[in-house]
């Protein structure tokens, strides 16, 4: 079948034409070079030397050493932490998969899928506070989930997710999965935009199924955008759910929800303890390129033309 | 397949054709319009699913703490008092300066920067994009207060600079990796064929890639939108109070003991109207076909 | 009627003030003269203590016309590292809202010790009681960083018509008289103390400290509660187990509801009178006289093995000045301000109870909490969580509620706030307070 992309197109790397793409490379990237450097890796290696101290803002900061990464890689309470992070990680596949999947759909013009496409990504506009309220009343006791439970006959699955360590969990994965619906939609659909369509014809006039074309021609077109989404997802479950923790389950109960994002948070933050804070932030960084940019040079070994 | 669906009778009671072929055909179309029903029905249940906070916020906006405590009755309570405590219309301003700053300089460095590290490749460019990709994955409250010290010192927390400037360096990263994946799209033979007619890369990127690129710029404003929208912790240290955006301005209705809850959801409903117009307004943007070179 | 009796007669003093104020107010600060701006932050959100700021704001203005106070609410989230941030860059406010207890040490590196400042016959009006805790090593004699706003009490609230249809007809006063109410109010039909994420900042869960503070004034006096800062006496000592598992007892006994971890809607259930006991504070008084007239009565919540003798009766925050301020001398003269007993009468106005000697609150409810320690014989206790470490508190806050819940045993939940009260360096964990 002629559907596998052509091989990709040898351009000369060498001689002056290669020179001024290169040139014109450097130039384009400067000024993203220079943004991100001054205002994103500056306070970075700020951050990196006032994890080994004791700064809290105003008085002079007490050196520790790296000593101070020792300590707090034996600590149990960090153990724990982590753990959490590692099963959040679980999530992150439903979290592209669903997505995936209604931008298929989308993409196929479904019944109503204007509409869809519209309604699908309007909770991504609404503040993490609501939504935390919204999942807190959902998974309550008292609350909705319970509540359609017993309308469907389930009632003696009375559930009480919130209460215990690893259900709070859950019922937290849960919700961020929810909430990655919208942003990971509208990135698929991005990347459905860039599918040559006579492609996809060619395959129909082939006799392909839906399912067929959808795993043997769309997915492999979209392994960047799959590549793209899990980053960021990562990124997300592990830096962006501050607010949805704060509000829906305070990290609790016990340290069942506390993320090492949250806990930077709880232990330096909100404790003005900003050495610590650096000193947690500095190893979840390290954790989350280690999972993030792990994975873009894994996926370059296998089509020879990653990052 | 609205026609298929619409006529279930008459296929299913098409008596005079031969058995075989007919009920072999017949069950086919039938499993179709099962498939579309179920999947009409599950996407419907996911709209409400996702609708639900909006009902949410709507029905605890018209209540007063009472009503809300007791989840009964309503009144216009939460929405006078968000009026009242908050200068709403200044707060939506400012937060359309901070964003439509802040994603103006955000969309400039990264479909320039994506480009350059998608198909103007030059030594050393790669383990820069991984640097820059990698600058997202540090939580802000580690880097936020040097951040602070930082800025302060060059006097730019006293207006909108320090905070659009932030803003701009924490998307900045999100959006080169988007534009770049999206551009990495583009094939070659078409940027080497503007340059062979003459035209110079950079010209090439503004005449070629960069209009092909108006979904992935359309996706990185909406989502970089209501990032920046609904951020707290940048607007609250780096903005001055006078000016203030409505996120910042809405955390101010929980204190120390408690919350008021109703014109905090009367507020939110509000805070996320503009979010929602700008995704309704780009989504077109994310349609099938801009296809022209598309696809390697 | 009355309020509006008080807020005249609060303006009256306001103009009398005003005719001494601008005799003597030249002699304060020679710097008076020229206009100037004073910024105060707070973190009140729409309570009535950020009411009672803005009043105090203009009253001062009348009596100051050339200092104009700007008052500028702030999120309560992250407020104080906020206000971290801005002493490192010295472009904070001239004044702003400061817990008492450590939180004043903590963050006591950018305040202002008013030792000089706020004259002694000033400070002389203030309840010593309260100013104590905002000293160096809580000893008043230090000087303070913060002039109190107003007590505050962790308190339980009752329904007196719940009580008197289930047939109790005395306030519990111990942990058995408790069980025993529990079991009349169960019977008749009520949930006998609720339990949920109300009355408290947005959170998931409840806030335990309240029902904590109580059930250490049950085991230990006042100074004895150094011991739990110094670690003399370690959170897994057994009078300290003993009363967890007396409280857990509530709950397995059915004296709570059976959601204490998920419940959102215990506020409801208290005002609509299907529970009849809750563990709050004074910042829901007016919110349940308002719902609940006559009905709601004030009680100390009887974690004890003996009849309770103590109140946790605190003035929980204050107004600082940051030491980085340009305008010293006018920040002063508001705070000084602040222990007039004009500014007494706009605090009482806001519904809060004034920490100024001699003064009285108009709201019942109140009154009987002050009555508590002017006429019950009752010990003022400081809020527990504002005198052991922060840290400690946030891992308490996580596992006590599941203790309550059944679902952490009390030997983990206080083996876990041991270790990381051991786990801080010494300097935080010191015979005496910093």
């Amino acid at each position: 079948m002629s559907l596998i992309a052509d091989p990709p197109v040898r351009r000369p790397r060498h001689g002056r034409l290669a020179r001024k793409r290169r040139l014109a490379g450097l130039l384009l990237s400067v000024p993203a070079i220079l943004l991100v450097g001054a205002l994103l890796w500056a306070p970075i290696v700020q951050a990196i030397r006032y994890s080994m101290t004791t700064w809290n803002g105003y008085s002079a900061p007490v050196w520790i050493g790296p000593s101070a990464y020792a300590t707090a890689l034996s600590d149990p309470i960090v153990h724990r932490v982590l753990e959490n992070n590692a099963l959040l990680l679980l999530a992150v596949p439903l979290a592209i998969g669903i997505p995936l999947i209604i931008a298929a759909l989308l993409h196929e013009h479904v019944r109503g899928w204007r509409f869809f496409r519209s309604v699908y990504f309007l909770p991504t506009a609404i503040s993490w506070v609501v939504i935390g309220m919204v999942a807190l009343e959902f998974f309550a006791a008292n609350g909705m989930l319970n509540h359609l439970l017993a309308d469907v006959g389930l009632g003696s699955v009375h559930t009480d997710m919130l209460a215990s360590e690893y259900n709070a969990l859950a019922a937290l994965a849960i919700t961020f999965i929810w909430s990655m619906i919208g942003t990971n939609t509208i990135i698929f659909l991005t990347g459905m935009a860039t599918l040559d369509p006579t492609l996809l014809e060619a395959a129909r006039v082939d006799g392909l199924s839906r399912r067929q074309i959808f795993f043997r021609v769309t997915l492999p077109l979209l392994t960047r955008f799959i590549q793209f989404a899990f980053v960021i997802t990562v990124i997300s479950a592990f830096s962006a759910l501050f607010s949805l923790i704060f509000v829906m389950t305070g990290g609790g109960p016990g340290l069942g929800t506390t993320t090492l994002e949250f806990f930077v948070y709880q232990a330096g933050f909100a404790q003005g303890q900003f050495g610590i804070g650096a000193l947690y932030g500095i190893i979840l960084f390290v954790i989350m390129i280690i999972v993030g940019i792990g994975q873009l040079r894994l996926i370059r070994s296998q089509d020879g033309e990653g990052w | 397949m609205a026609t298929a669906s619409a006529r279930p009778a008459e296929a299913a009671s098409a008596p005079s054709a031969p058995a075989t072929p007919v009920s072999r055909w017949q069950s086919a179309r039938f499993r179709r319009r099962v498939t579309a029903t179920a999947i009409f029905t599950i996407m419907v249940l996911i709209a409400i699913v996702m609708f639900y906070p909006f009902w949410y916020m709507g029905d605890n906006s018209f209540r007063n703490q009472a009503q809300f405590d007791r989840q009964s009755g309503h009144s216009l309570a939460g929405w006078k008092q968000l009026f009242n405590d908050l200068p709403v219309v200044h707060q939506l301003v400012s937060s359309t300066i901070v964003c439509v700053a802040a994603i103006a300089i955000i969309l400039v460095v990264a479909t320039t920067a994506g480009f350059a590290f998608a198909k103007l490749r030059y030594r050393g460019s790669g383990l820069v994009f991984l640097l820059i990709v990698a600058a997202m994955m540090v939580p802000l409250q580690s880097i936020i207060i040097p951040e602070y010290v930082n800025l302060a010192k060059f006097s730019l927390t006293s207006n909108y600079a320090g905070a659009v400037l932030v803003y701009a360096a924490l998307g900045a990263p999100f959006a080169t990796f988007l534009m770049a994946t999206f551009y990495r799209g583009i094939s070659d033979e078409l940027i080497e064929a503007a340059v062979m007619d003459g035209l110079s890369y950079e010209r090439t990127f503004l005449r070629i890639a960069l209009p092909l690129s108006l979904p992935a710029i359309a996706t990185v404003t909406v989502l970089q939108f209501i990032q920046i929208w609904d951020d707290l912790l940048v607007g609250y240290l780096f903005l001055p109070t006078g000016d203030r955006t409505i996120t910042v301005g809405l955390a101010v209705l929980s204190s120390g003991r408690t919350t008021g809850i109703p014109p905090l959801m009367a507020g939110s409903l509000v805070s996320a109207i503009p979010a929602i117009i700008v995704y309704l307004i780009f989504q077109r943007y994310l349609i099938r076909g801009l296809t022209l070179g598309m696809g390697k | 009627m009355r309020r509006w009796r008080i807020a005249a007669a609060a303006a009256a003093a306001a103009l009398l003030a005003a005719g001494c104020g601008s005799g003597s107010g030249n002699g304060g600060s020679g710097a008076s003269n020229a206009p100037v701006t004073l910024t105060i932050w707070h973190n009140y959100g729409t309570e009535q203590n950020a009411t009672a700021l803005v009043n105090l704001a203009k009253a001062f203005h009348r009596l100051h016309p050339n200092i104009t106070v700007n008052v500028v609410s702030q999120p309560a989230t992250n407020y104080f590292a906020l206000l971290q941030a801005k002493a490192i860059s010295h472009n904070g406010p001239d004044l702003a809202v400061m817990w008492t207890g450590l939180f004043t040490l903590q963050y006591k590196g950018f305040l202002q010790n008013l030792k000089g400042y706020v004259s002694a016959s000033a400070l002389a009006q203030v309840d010593p009681n309260a100013l104590k805790w905002t000293s160096d090593s809580f000893d008043p004699a230090n000087g303070p960083y913060v002039i109190p706003l107003e007590n505050q009490f962790y308190i339980g609230f009752y329904n007196k018509a719940d009580f008197a249809k289930a047939g109790v007809t005395s306030v519990p006063t111990d942990w058995s008289e408790l069980y025993a109410a529990c079991t009349k109010l169960k019977k008749a039909g009520y949930t006998p103390i609720v339990y949920g994420n109300g009355g408290q900042p947005l959170g998931a869960t409840f806030y335990p400290w309240y029902d904590m503070s109580y059930m250490m004034i049950g085991a230990y006096t006042v100074p004895q509660w150094q011991g739990l800062y110094s670690g003399s006496t370690p959170w897994t000592s057994p009078a300290i187990s003993g009363q967890l598992s007396n409280w857990v007892k509530l709950h397995s006994a059915g004296c709570t509801n059976s959601d204490v971890v998920t419940n959102t809607t215990n506020l409801g259930q208290f005002e609509s009178g299907k529970a009849a006991m809750m563990v709050d504070g004074t910042w829901d008084t007016q919110k349940f006289t308002s719902a609940l007239g006559s009905n709601v009565a004030a009680f100390v919540p009887p974690f004890s093995s003996t009849p309770i003798k103590g109140v946790v009766d605190f003035a929980g925050d204050g107004i600082s000045m940051m030491s980085y301020s340009p305008h010293k001398a006018q920040a002063a003269e508001f705070l000084t301000f602040m222990t007039t007993k004009q500014a007494a009468a706009i605090i009482n106005a806001a519904g809060l109870i004034p920490a100024i000697n001699g003064t009285s609150t108009t709201n019942s409810v109140n009154q009987e909490m002050l009555n508590f320690v002017s006429h019950g014989g009752m010990t003022a206790y400081p809020m527990l969580d504002n005198v052991v470490q922060g840290n400690v508190v946030n891992i308490g806050s996580k596992f006590l509620p599941s203790v309550l819940n059944g679902s952490e045993s009390i030997a983990k939940a206080l083996q876990d706030m041991q270790t990381t009260l051991q786990q801080l360096p010494a300097s935080q964990r010191g015979n005496t307070f910093p």
